[in-house]
């Protein structure tokens, strides 16, 4: 079940106010990869939401924040949809092919489910890649970010972009939080946890992971409507499976069903990617050493095994007599035994 | 303009050459995964480094050193790879497989860009090879027609290994039930190092053989990666039989889609696996079930 | 209230369950009986939709539930505890009722509102933590608690949705004597308008708690009657022991 602990209400205030500091300070460079990290950041939110609390494993989640950013674009561009409407009809375009994705892909479990997922989102980058209209392998371009002039906002600004990532990623995370609270979120970790009982408690199993995909799906959809305004222009490599790949590791790299793991790894991840870039051009080498390490590690990743240090640390303090409360941590101890 | 015998024929050929090479890069895999539960998706690593030591190989001493040299540097590697990773991983459930060897594909991709760097290489056909052949009223290249016989050979000869001798016997019981085979006295550890170690000579044989028709490039291993789950998925996981029916249907739709319905022809492939995904995950012909 | 008419169920070409016909009354108490293979656990799997029958009809409060999913039957009153315990490990306790509670409620459908906070399904909780004894330990972790305890909670998930029958797979399975007597008082404590079908293999819990007794042997029901019927039956004894003059 998901709670806020102190130590995760302090990392959040942490990253929070990390993210406020760099986008007063940051120079243009400094912005651009901050808001490269919220983007990031909302995916594998969006991720981590159906992985590590409804242990549903997916590699399409690239595939549908790709969906998102090719339908703004399509909606701003060709339909000529304002931006603020096109964000909302893509939304529910995305939200509806996520549902449909998690209902199709209900009765399957384990490598089967991942590789499933990897079938259609690799079905979304084909046609996305063939499909007339779509611009094909050049991609379109000429994608507007709203138009926030009645109340002073002038989104072209890097500045004031980064913010507006920010506020997204605010809200995707009060939604995430509010949903897995919410009835359907805790039959969602109860489906993870036991399947069969839910099914044998009266449940529609199918229902509550094609919902959770829906809303996983749309938080996804966000994050690529942001790609698509951020970069103005939006390509099929972006629904390629191995985004999807790349977001996979992001969030074991933080910390599986944790929530506030993932943001950690979309952090650690994109500085690092830029650190390394500019120091050789070998970053898949260390992207690949690292994730074999955290995953042989046994622990859940960078923000798992701060959590875990930290919850051994609390039990040392506490004295031996008073029976231990069970500290919140994530349904997969560690990766190795998902 | 109707197209005649001839174009139908050559497209069977492309067909069946495609699937040749998906036969070679999958059967591996797919035993791997019948026999050890293990998902190794470092196998299209391994053949992306076979074509690489092939391509390096042939420059020095010809094609056909390289035809020999290549499969066993593969096997080699993957020597190494099972003593020091995937012996250790075998017990973890599949996240952790797919974490891992995922983790290795990446690792893979740049250790061939820092030991033979990013510009493409190429493999030229052998003399014996090159040129073309009268077949079936065509003029088909050779070297493809080659990749067919070699495919079908090793098909036969894995066909026979598996279904006549002891060894073969002895898999077939490891993939059904590993410990019950144990139970009977069969080395199942020392059978599966034995195995994985022919599968990446096999993947490794079919990046060499691959080299000369496509170019050999950094991301190749991670562009056969998704055709050769494909292959494996629909086919069926273990099988001999679900190896070569899986990279027929693959090769026939790919090559005749593409020419028949181009736009389509992609989404095709993917809807096919997704469909078997769900509805019948173990696939055409697997070896349990 | 629970009633079965000529059920069967092969495997090939083993007969698991052979033309099963019971009929319970409302608020009966029934326990049936039958060596290991007799095909108990199978005839649960079908009462409850895991499997369906090749023949046969299955009637849940009269109405015909032989098509119904296993969740479509518990919505309708149908409830089931395993021989196996089959909990929501990592879960609290109070999490692990908290949910069966809320799917029983309809709170269970709501995408912004905890059910944990709602009125009723606490109410529930606090009273099937109460009836199954496990109140005190309302804020453990299925994993940190006893087997006991366990045992305890998966029968306290099945009652939480409020079953009008409630099926109850061995449920003393793997306790020692005194929780057993626990469990025995507990069962006497339902309410008695539930009606109850137990697979049970200790005897004393059987004569004590039920009002009628059915036998299962290979698949078929060979007696269904009183217990004071069962215990003299030496049909029964060879049966469960053997027969000892073919030995």
């Amino acid at each position: 079940m998901f709670r806020h602990t102190p130590l995760r209400y302090a990392t959040l205030i942490l990253l929070f106010s990390g993210a406020v500091f760099q986008a007063f300070t940051g120079d243009y460079y400094g912005l651009e990869i901050l808001s490269e990290i919220l983007i990031l950041a909302i995916l594998v939110l969006a991720l981590d939401l159906v992985a590590g609390f409804g242990g549903m494993i997916s590699l399409c989640h690239g595939a549908l924040m790709g969906a998102g950013a090719y339908g703004f674009a399509l909606l701003a561009t060709q339909a000529g949809l304002s931006p603020a409407v096109a964000i909302i009809v893509a939304l529910i375009l995305v939200g509806f092919i996520g549902c449909i994705i998690g209902a199709i892909c209900a009765r399957s479990h384990g490598i089967y489910f991942i590789m499933a997922t990897l079938a259609f989102g690799q079905m979304g980058y084909s046609y996305v890649f063939d499909a007339p209209g779509f611009g094909g392998d050049d991609g379109l371009t000429g994608i507007p970010r709203p138009d926030m002039s009645a109340l002073n906002i002038d989104l072209g600004d890097s500045q004031t972009f980064a913010l507006y990532c920010l506020a997204a990623l605010c809200a995707a995370y009060g939604l995430v939080v509010l949903f897995l609270n919410s009835g359907v979120g805790r039959s969602l970790v109860g489906v993870m946890h036991n399947e069969v009982r839910m099914r044998a408690l009266g449940s529609e199993v199918w229902k509550i992971k094609a919902i959770a995909f829906g809303i996983s799906g749309m938080i996804a959809g966000v994050a690529g409507i942001l790609l698509a305004q951020h970069s103005m222009y939006v390509s099929p490599s972006i629904m390629n499976w191995t985004v999807s790949g790349e977001a996979l590791v992001v969030v074991i790299l933080g910390g599986l069903g944790t929530l506030v793991g993932p943001i950690v790894g979309a952090v650690v991840f994109v500085v690092l990617k830029h650190q390394v870039s500019a120091l050789t051009s070998y970053w898949h080498l260390v992207v690949g050493c690292l994730l074999i390490a955290v995953v042989m590690s046994g622990s859940n990743g960078i923000f798992g095994w701060v959590e875990t240090q930290w919850t051994r640390h609390l039990k040392q303090r506490q004295s031996p007599r008073l029976a231990p409360r069970s500290e919140p941590t994530s349904h997969q101890e560690t990766v190795k035994d998902a | 303009m109707a197209p005649d015998f001839g174009f139908w024929t050559l497209q069977t050929l492309n067909a069946l050459q495609l699937s040749m090479l998906m036969f070679l890069l999958s059967i591996g895999l797919t035993v791997i995964f019948g026999l050890m539960h293990f998902v190794n998706l470092a196998h299209g690593a391994l053949y992306g480094i076979g074509a690489y030591v092939a391509a390096t190989v042939a420059g020095v001493a010809g094609y056909w050193a390289s035809f020999i040299l290549a499969p066993l540097a593969v096997t080699a590697v993957g020597l190494v790879l099972y003593t020091g990773l995937i012996r250790r991983m075998r017990k973890s459930g599949p996240m952790a497989q797919v974490l891992v060897t995922f983790g290795l594909i990446f690792a893979f991709l740049d250790v061939t860009r820092i030991v033979w760097g990013d510009i493409p290489l190429a493999l030229e056909v052998p003399d014996l090879l090159s040129g073309r052949t009268s077949l079936v009223g065509v003029e088909y290249p050779t070297y493809r027609l080659f990749i067919i016989i070699l495919g079908l050979t090793v098909l036969a000869a894995l066909a026979l290994i598996l279904n006549r001798t002891q060894i073969g016997a002895m898999i077939r019981a490891g993939v059904d039930n590993d410990a019950m085979a144990s139970c009977l006295g069969i080395n199942v550890e020392k059978l599966f190092f034995v195995v994985f170690c022919i599968g990446c000579g096999l993947a490794g044989l079919a990046g060499a053989v691959a080299a000369p028709v496509l170019s050999v490039t950094p991301d190749m291993g991670l562009h056969i990666l998704v055709p050769t789950l494909i292959v494996i998925v629909i086919g069926g996981l273990g099988s001999l039989k679900g190896a070569i029916w899986g990279s027929l249907i693959f090769g026939f739709v790919q090559t005749f889609g593409a020419v028949l319905a181009p736009q389509l022809s992609s989404m095709l492939i993917y809807g096919l696996l997704a469909a078997v995904l769900v509805i019948r995950p173990e696939g055409l012909f697997p070896a349990r079930g | 209230m629970l009633e079965t008419t000529g059920i069967s169920k092969s495997f090939g070409p083993i007969h698991v369950t052979r033309n099963v016909t019971l009929k319970l009354e409302k608020g009966e108490r029934r326990v049936i009986l039958g060596p290991n293979g007799a095909g108990k656990t199978t005839l649960f799997n079908l009462l409850a939709g895991v499997l369906r029958p090749d023949q046969g009809a299955i009637h849940l409060c009269g109405s015909d539930v032989t098509s119904l999913s296993v969740a479509q039957r518990a919505k309708r009153g149908l409830s089931r505890s395993y021989q196996k315990n089959t909990l929501f490990d990592g879960l609290s306790i109070r999490e692990n009722l908290g949910l069966a509670a809320s799917i029983h409620t309809g709170n269970a459908k709501s995408l912004w509102r905890d059910p944990l906070g709602r009125p009723e399904v606490r109410q529930i909780v606090e009273e099937v933590a109460n009836l199954v004894n496990i109140t005190d330990q309302l804020d453990n972790t299925v994993n940190a608690v006893s087997y006991g305890t366990r045992r305890q909670l998966e029968v306290g998930l099945a009652l939480a949705t409020r079953p009008s029958v409630l099926l109850m797979d061995e449920p003393t399975s793997g306790v020692g004597p005194e929780m057993s007597k626990a469990f025995h008082r507990m069962l006497n404590d339902l309410p008695r308008d539930l009606t109850l079908l137990i697979i049970e293999h200790d005897m004393d819990l059987a004569m004590d708690v039920a009002d009628t007794i059915t036998v299962l042997n290979y698949g078929e029901v060979v007696f269904d009657g009183l217990p004071e019927a069962a215990q003299g039956s030496e049909l029964l004894k060879e049966i469960y022991l053997g027969n000892w003059e073919n030995a």
